[in-house]
């Protein structure tokens, strides 16, 4: 007799919980989240979409073409393309291998993360986006443009 | 008031295009009425629905219905979109016209009780008829019927097993239900459901702290009356697909769907009438209708008797979110072998510390009862006596019901504890019985 009270006792204080809200664990709130609605919390640390980050006062590429990170990864799915220029050094025209182009499969990638951890710059860095699907199966090589500047993700709020 | 000028307006409206006073009081009302009380109990029965998604999902910290409109407000009417566009089969040998019509009979059985609740004083009921709790339990009992021929009609094992298995339990349950009617019925010495509500109102008190065992026997029934958790193994999806109705879909099913909900809030309706003292509240006529505003006074009575259905509801709903259900031959027994007998003995100490008041009236001085004239009016020693022997009444059916069903295989698990034996057992070896040893 009395369990089957204590029973509705837990029920009710998960129902004036769900309605008072105020922490995300049941029985003081609502675990749901309305996700189109609510961009989810992820942890700080997960392994997203990949993006080549640039030097913030200049808006120059970070990645000085080593081609460690296609090394790394254990997929194949990272080509980096250099590039040669031609700079002064002391006086001396020197030759200088810079980015030219890179080329990023995430339909190959698994998200390991070997190759943010190569990375001897902290450029090529793994963010917190999910949303990587699209139309065509092109539209998975991502260049080097899309990785710097980021995708246009579809929002459902506002 | 300007809110109700439109009841006055339709009133001028009617005597201008000829009707006499007793057409209109009599004719024309009733079925503004009924059309309205239709439509609101389908609404109603509808965002029951949608309530109790909504509780459930919180008591499961989730959130429910939301995608369709703020809130999830339109997901009833999405549901009853959805169910009318679905394609109606009847199965190849079922019988047609029986498969046809059940639904019907549930549904129209179900909202026929709606025409007698008091939804309030004056102009809040439809009609009020002398013998109104038995109108209410001869009519919801034509729900069985209509599940027994929606099983029948099926021509399916799952359909005729939940049919009969449902049926069984409604009239266990019925019995149950009508016997603890009248623990209340005597303090209110009426049957008409209006009249009960005036006795509780004059005599200023709720008749379950009277009679808390009346009122808990007659929710429990209630409850596998209508085929609800924890009693709802005829509808348990795991066992039965889905009983009676598993051949019904889209809209016919939404019928049965809406009889059981119609039904529910019945139950809840006849509950709070009976007991928690319908539409009175203690101080609503001081400050409505003794100041003159009538139309307030049922206006404000309406609202009180919708909170407290309402109340009685999430009962429903919260029952059905914590209890796992009961197995078929427990609920059989739980029907006749717990609460016939509790009734019984309820209406027997009902009947007797009726008689103890009345006998101890006057004694040293102390005046129990006021008058006897309508309903049980009693001063306030005599409603605190009266309360006691509520309490006392509980106790004593408790220890009776205990001392009935002592040797019954579920209560007493104590006497089923045999002392345990080990078995000589070498390690390692296969269990070999032992030959007993005296």
């Amino acid at each position: 007799m009395f369990d089957l009270l204590k029973g509705l006792a837990l029920t009710l204080k998960y129902n004036i919980g769900a309605l008072t809200d105020s922490d995300s664990v049941a029985g003081k709130g609502i675990y749901t989240e309305q996700y189109p609605k609510v961009r989810p919390d992820v942890a700080p640390r997960f392994h997203g979409a990949p993006r080549l980050n640039m030097d913030p006062e200049t808006h120059d590429t970070l990645c000085i073409a080593c081609n460690l990170c296609a090394i790394a990864c254990p997929e194949d799915c990272i080509d980096v393309i250099p590039m040669d220029v031609e700079i002064i050094v002391a006086g001396k025209p020197r030759k200088k291998k810079v980015l030219d182009e890179f080329i990023f499969d995430t339909s190959r990638c698994m998200f390991c993360a070997l190759c943010q951890e190569a990375c001897p710059t902290y450029c090529l860095e793994l963010t917190q986006d999910f949303e990587l699907a699209t139309y065509s199966r092109g539209g998975f090589v991502w260049n080097r443009e899309m990785l710097e500047q980021g995708r246009e993700t579809v929002k459902y709020t506002e | 008031m300007l809110l109700f000028a439109p009841i006055n307006f339709i009133d001028q409206l009617l005597l201008k295009a000829g009707l006499d006073a007793a057409t209109i009081n009599h004719v024309i009302w009733p079925f503004i009425q009924i059309g309205l009380l239709v439509t609101v109990v389908a609404l109603w029965v509808a965002y029951a629905t949608y309530l109790e998604r909504k509780i459930s999902a919180f008591m499961q910290a989730r959130l429910g219905p939301m995608r369709v409109g703020p809130w999830g407000l339109l997901q009833p009417i999405a549901d009853g979109i959805k169910l009318l566009t679905k394609e109606d089969f009847i199965p190849e040998k079922a019988d047609r016209w029986i498969f046809f019509f059940a639904p019907y009979i549930a549904v129209a059985s179900a909202f026929i009780v709606f025409s007698v609740i008091p939804f309030g004083p004056d102009w809040a009921v439809v009609t009020d008829i002398n013998i109104g709790v038995l109108f209410v339990l001869a009519v919801s009992s034509v729900g069985v019927l209509a599940l027994i021929l929606a099983g029948w009609s099926s021509n399916s094992k799952y359909s005729l097993l939940g049919a009969l298995r449902s049926s069984a339990q409604m009239i266990s349950y019925e019995v149950a239900m009508g016997l603890s009617l009248i623990g209340a019925l005597m303090f209110a010495r009426t049957l008409s459901l209006s009249g009960i509500v005036t006795a509780q109102q004059t005599d200023a008190i709720w008749f379950v702290v009277y009679q808390p065992v009346g009122f808990l026997i007659f929710l429990v029934s209630g409850i596998a009356e209508n085929n609800r958790a924890p009693f709802d193994l005829p509808e348990a999806e795991s066992e039965l697909v889905a009983g009676f109705h598993t051949e019904y879909s889209g809209f016919r099913w939404s019928l049965f769907f809406m009889a059981e909900y119609a039904a529910m809030v019945i139950v809840s309706a006849v509950a709070v009438t009976l007991y928690l003292g319908g539409w009175y509240f203690p101080l609503v006529y001081r400050l409505t209708e003794a100041r003159g505003y009538h139309n307030l006074y049922v206006v404000v009575s309406l609202l009180v008797f919708i909170t407290k259905v309402l109340i009685v509801l999430y009962l429903y709903f919260w029952l059905r979110w914590t209890l796992p259900r009961f197995r078929y031959d427990q609920l059989m027994d739980i029907g006749w072998k717990w609460l016939i007998p509790s009734a019984l003995i309820n209406i027997a100490l009902s009947g007797l510390s009726i008689f103890l008041l009345q006998a101890l009236d006057g004694w040293q001085g102390i005046k129990l009862i006021d008058s006897l004239s309508q309903g049980l009016n009693l001063t306030a020693y005599g409603k605190a006596l009266m309360i006691v022997f509520g309490l006392l009444g509980l106790l004593i059916t408790g220890a009776l019901l205990a001392r009935i069903n002592w040797r019954s295989r579920d209560f007493n698990l104590k006497s089923q504890r045999r002392t345990i034996r080990t078995v000589n057992l070498p390690k390692g070896q296969p269990a070999v019985p032992v030959a007993a040893k005296g």
